[in-house]
């Protein structure tokens, strides 16, 4: 539906651009529908991944109720809740984990991915490479046509018997392997979400690399389009083993193989069928060797943006910008030899546990390089606080917390008290919510008046802002204190053991801000819909910026160029000494 | 250290490797706490200073990069002082030298679909033959008792009862899904993995008496008062009721309402006390819905309660046999 | 698409890389199935160096997997066979010699479908004397794994299916496109070919 609106909206002002004809001709659904346009595929992307963005954050508030007021129905919906989930309208422990797993299932992979790499990548970097299109339009389609069902298929398995899966985001066997049919679902619906990666992955390393309009060399490519380039590189490398995994489970569950089960199981004291041999902690190997470099991919792309936006609203060149540059292809390296510090208390040796606490503290550096170097790059600014750019400033210090508390959890000792425990929640929560959900804002706002052609509202941005950045702290802050004091994670209910008693006030304040903080997301709704329609028109450069997209009308056309650009100097050249403006476009020639 | 055991920073300490995972933490936070303030500072000085203003442009030139680089390589040389310095030898002299087996206690701990039960090996020191495929909910562990004689003494308990400044060591194993095996005061956490079996320990140097007397309050037994842990762990008297002349309920009663009808009775409206169980051998690792239930009471016993406890639980057996 | 749009290195070589940009995606494509039937292998040595040495539990090697060597053997042959009609393929394709080329796509469709009729017979017999997936670890690896390979071998079967079918129409109007393609089918079809060659002795031969 609104997929469907906002793809008219981008439409309606197509008719204003340079009369491309050949829209009269292909039909509705070719051009909006299963269209080969990177951009209609971002939107598509964008507002899908929006919607599931929302979906998990729903779970999470109806969650958030049985941890704030334990055992008590839960209101308004309790009663439209299935059996699966809620009994005479308190959630179950089962529905529980249910929501759980499907809250870190939809965030990571069908709401934050989506969105950073198909939905923001698809739409913007073409553009800034100077493209006309991806390499591969319609392998571009298929990826979001593959990407889709998977999503439906994990929405499906809220009805089928037993609810959906319930063994966390993790997935770990044997749990998952004696689970309900929903978990078998869970790896159907992976295997696909793992191939629409693959494909765009694939799309995106290919036109980076030869797309490029002339004069852009790789050093002059937006660290944004850097960030997507190393981005699709881990989807590429990484996903594969989880789908392998995946396919393991999947014989597991449905064959009856026994590659996560080891001999001699007793399940509910009676002795398992499945014949043994096999190795739990393979699982967590293969997981965790895909699950480290998924965290860069939901960072990266969210730096890339952050970049752009700080770039155009400090007016003045990034600092250290192949500083930048090697510690996102450092990053994306390292981040394949970390994987097991998920694993310290399986009962790891010291080499081994020594292994990967040096390479995660050695990962942890080029992150401080890239925090640094957005920091200083303030210095000497003429900063233009903007929305786009509150979101961007807001994202620095609250990544930076969300960086540091992971260094108590990459030394194994401090981690055998801190391992499980809220505190983990709270420090990855600061990296993707409060960190790249923040990056994703002020990429939405950056980038709509491109998109669409009209600025959205400020007033109501201001406000979206402010309170979104009280209240999303408010969520995450007491998390410490509360994974400090012993509170474990994944607890249906948060009085059950001695030590989690003391924080459940905090536990409840947590909820309070959750609602709050969806409620201070209708400002943005509102905004979002009525700057589509009514929205101020925006000029083709709005905020003075100097990369590409820029250089294409808003909305660009099919074809995103009248003429491909030429270009002409690095990213960020801002007020350049003796220059009429403060700004000097890649797709402009100065005069010598 | 005072106060109560639990609240919203790190639990009371009861282990003697503890302090040395607290200090860890502690020392990370101190430098984590000052790196962001360092940060923050000029950054926070960086927005205010440099917002825009009309007629002055932004610089140009890059500030210079010295502060940075500074910056980045004192963080390398204290993470590495973090790493080389605290965390590797404190886990590897944790991990690697497992107390001799004449100076510890001995236990498994072996968890299920939603609890822990502990095998302890008896008087003879060894552990019974335990079979799968004799599990029943009678025989929760598949204890052989009929082949092996090992078997015949050793305990088997829904409670974890550990002796007071002795080592621990305790096996970890599951019988279904994995588990993992935390104590929150002694700083002990191992994943509990079917087929696998490893082992931790720790020496427990505060006993449950003392938590329990930190854990002490009063209540007020004529009216509705939120119990301390009500709902859950229970409650038992701290002292002898009333103080003088002859008692009604004893210290280590339980709280029940039978004891608060007596209590009552005898003219009590409040009296001091505390959770019987005080510290908790919880599971951390999701195993299905009634996780969040998997739990075991931990009690440190001085040495007279653990030979009491032990010599009850063989009581229990030698009924059972007979 | 419209013909307004044009894409570069579409089917010339980028100057840099040496590659159309077809060429680069399927070199891309491959990286990525390297890290999976690299997970799946590195599944199957951690499973079977875990695995103990005697009782239900340990291994079988060759002499008592009831696999049968001949017959892979033969089918190791037809896969090699079929990579080297593809390669003909594009050889006479470079020289506009389309007939030709059509015969030798053929050629390795057919020698495809004896592959997949092989692995049916195999399949057949392992089933028809009990040996299942839950049978023993052992089988749970060599069913997954030459299934999953005799997925790859399926999807390339229809791949060239409509290369010689409904997509040969674009010989005609764009030949050195339609070359690159038949270039790119190669190029995944010797990787099915390779994984065959690094299949057939670690599971039928150790
Ligand atoms: C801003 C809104 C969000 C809130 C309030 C929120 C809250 C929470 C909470 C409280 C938990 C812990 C549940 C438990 O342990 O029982 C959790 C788990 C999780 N969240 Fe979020 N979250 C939010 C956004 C996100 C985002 C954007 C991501 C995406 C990357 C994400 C990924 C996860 C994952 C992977 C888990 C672990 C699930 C599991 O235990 O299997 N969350 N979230
Ligand atoms: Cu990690
Ligand atoms: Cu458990």
């Amino acid at each position: 539906m609104s997929t469907h609106a906002a793809a008219q909206a981008h439409a309606g002002h197509d008719q204003h651009g340079s009369g491309h004809d050949h829209h009269a001709h292909s039909s509705w659904w070719r051009t909006y529908v299963f269209s080969t346009d990177h951009k209609t595929i971002g939107i598509q992307y964008t507002i899908t991944a929006l919607c599931f963005l929302a979906f998990g954050f729903g779970l999470m508030l109806i969650m958030r109720w049985q941890l704030a007021y334990p055992s008590d129905p839960i209101p308004l919906i309790g009663g439209l809740l299935g059996k699966s989930l809620v009994e005479s309208g308190v959630l179950t422990g089962q529905g529980y984990n249910a929501l759980g797993a499907m809250h870190g299932t939809i965030m990571v992979f069908m709401a934050i991915v989506p969105l950073a790499v198909g939905g923001f990548g698809n739409y913007v970097v073409p553009l800034m490479v100077g493209a006309q299109d991806m390499a591969f339009p319609r392998l571009n389609m298929a990826s979001y046509w593959v990407f889709l069902p998977g999503g439906l298929i994990m929405l499906a398995s809220f009805f089928m018997p037993g609810g959906p899966a319930a063994s966390g985001w993790t997935s770990y066997p044997p749990l998952s392997n004696i689970a309900t049919m929903g978990q078998t679902a869970w790896l159907i619906g992976m295997i696909f979400l793992i191939t629409s990666s693959l494909l765009g992955s694939v799309n995106f390393i290919v036109t980076i690399v030869q797309l490029r309009a002339p004069g852009l060399s790789m050093f002059r490519l937006p660290f944004f389009v850097w960030a997507q380039f190393v981005t699709a590189f881990l989807l590429l490398l990484a996903f594969p083993p989880l789908e392998a995994a995946g396919v393991l489970q999947l014989m597991d569950r449905v064959a009856g193989t026994s590659f996560f089960m080891p001999q001699g199981l007793v399940v509910s004291q009676k002795l398992h069928e499945a014949v043994g041999g096999g190795s739990p902690l393979l699982w967590q190997h293969l997981f965790w060797f895909l699950a480290h470099p998924e965290v860069y991919v939901l960072i990266l792309p969210a730096l890339g943006i952050v970049s752009e936006v700080i770039a155009a609203n400090t007016r003045k060149p990034l600092w250290g910008y192949k500083s930048l540059v090697y510690a996102a292809l450092f990053l994306g390296f390292m981040s394949f030899i970390v994987w097991a510090h998920h694993m310290f208390m399986t009962g790891m040796g010291t080499t081994l546990s020594t292994f990967f606490q040096i390479t995660t503290m050695i990962i942890s550096i080029p992150s401080v390089i890239v925090l640094t170097a957005l920091i200083i790059s303030y210095h000497g600014a003429s900063i233009r606080y903007s929305v786009p750019m509150l979101f961007a400033t807001a994202f620095l210090p609250m990544f930076a917390i969300g960086g540091l508390t992971g260094l108590p959890l990459g030394l194994t000792a401090s981690d055998i008290h801190l391992h499980d425990t809220y505190y983990v929640i709270g420090h990855f929560h600061y990296v993707v919510a409060p960190g790249t959900i923040f990056a994703m804002f002020a990429g939405i706002y950056h980038w709509f008046p491109k998109v669409t052609g009209r600025m959205m509202n400020r007033t109501l941005g201001l406000i979206h802002f402010w309170f979104s950045f009280i209240f999303i702290n408010g969520v995450f802050m007491p998390m410490f204190f509360m994974g400090m004091a012993g509170a474990l994670r994944r607890q249906y209910d948060p009085e059950a053991q001695l030590h989690a008693e003391t924080v459940q006030g905090l536990s409840r304040m947590v909820s309070y801000s959750a609602w709050c903080l969806a409620a201070v997301q209708i400002p943005f709704v509102i905004n979002f819909f009525r700057s589509i329609w009514s929205g101020q028109p925006a000029s083709q450069n709005p905020w003075q910026a100097t990369t590409l997209e820029w250089a294409a009308p808003s909305p660009p056309p099919h074809g995103n160029f009248a003429q491909v650009p030429t270009v002409h100097c690095g990213p960020y050249e801002y007020s350049v000494p003796g220059e009429r403006r403060d700004f000097c476009p890649q797709f402009e020639a100065r005069e010598a | 250290m005072n106060g109560a055991p639990y609240g919203r920073w790190l639990p009371w300490n009861a282990s003697e490797h503890g302090g040395q995972i607290d200090s860890l933490i502690d020392v990370i936070h101190w430098f984590m706490l000052i790196l962001f303030v360092g940060w923050g500072i000029f950054f926070v000085y960086c927005l205010v200073r440099f917002r825009q203003k009309p007629g002055r442009n932004a610089a140009y030139e890059l500030p210079k990069g010295a502060a940075s680089k500074y910056a980045e390589v004192g963080v390398a040389i204290f993470e590495g002082f973090l790493l080389f310095g605290l965390s590797v030898p404190l886990w590897s002299r944790y991990k690697t030298a497992p107390p001799p087996p004449e100076k510890r206690m001995d236990v498994t701990a072996i968890g299920e679909q939603f609890a822990w039960n502990f095998h302890y090996p008896g008087k003879d020191g060894k552990y019974g033959r335990l079979d799968p495929t004799l599990i029943s909910s009678s025989n929760l562990l598949g204890l052989d008792k009929d082949g092996d004689p090992a078997a015949e003494d050793d305990i088997v308990s829904p409670e974890l009862h550990v002796p007071l400044n002795q080592d621990v060591y305790v096996r970890i194993r599951s019988k279904d899904v994995i588990h993992s095996f935390a104590i929150p005061a002694m700083r002990v956490k191992q994943d509990a993995v079917p087929g696998m079996e490893v082992p931790v320990w720790f020496k427990p140097t505060r006993s449950s008496d003392e938590f329990r007397e930190a854990m002490a309050r009063e209540y007020s037994l004529d009216q509705p008062t939120p119990l301390f842990n009500k709902k859950k762990a229970g409650l038992i008297l701290m002292e002898d009721y009333p103080a003088s002349g002859e008692p009604v309920a004893h210290k280590g009663d339980a709280l029940v309402n039978a004891t608060v009808e007596k209590l009552l009775a005898a003219g009590i409206k409040t009296v001091r006390a505390a959770p019987r169980a005080t510290m908790e051998v919880v599971c951390a690792q999701l195993c299905g819905m009634n996780h969040y239930s998997m739990k075991a009471p931990l009690f440190v016993d001085t040495p007279e309660q653990f030979e009491a406890w032990k010599t009850a639980q063989s009581a229990e057996i030698e009924i059972d046999l007979e | 698409m419209s013909a307004s749009i044009e894409i570069p290195c579409d089917i010339t070589p980028h100057p840099v890389t040496g590659m159309y940009n077809g060429k680069f995606g399927v070199w891309l494509f491959l990286a990525s199935e390297v890290m999976l039937f690299g997970a799946l292998f590195s599944s199957y040595i951690l499973l079977r160096v875990g695995a103990p040495e005697a009782g239900p539990l340990a291994w079988p090697d060759y002499r008592t997997n009831h696999l049968n060597v001949p017959l892979a053997t033969v089918n190791t042959m037809v896969l090699i066979l079929s990579s080297v009609t593809v390669v003909f393929a594009w050889y006479y394709l470079q020289l506009h010699k389309f007939a030709a080329a059509r015969a030798c796509l053929l050629a390795t469709i057919g020698l495809a479908l004896v592959f997949m009729v092989i692995k049916y017979f195999e399949y057949s017999h392992k089933f028809h004397d009990g040996l299942y997936p839950s049978t023993h670890n052992f089988y749970a690896v060599y069913f997954t794994l030459t299934g999953l390979h005799g997925l790859h071998v399926l999807g390339g079967i229809i791949v060239f299916a409509y290369l010689v079918g409904p997509g040969a129409a674009m010989w005609k109007y764009n030949p050195a496109k339609f070359t690159n393609r038949i270039e790119c089918a190669g190029l995944y079809w010797h990787f099915v070919d390779l994984v065959w060659i690094f299949l057939f002795p670690s599971i039928y031969l150790l």
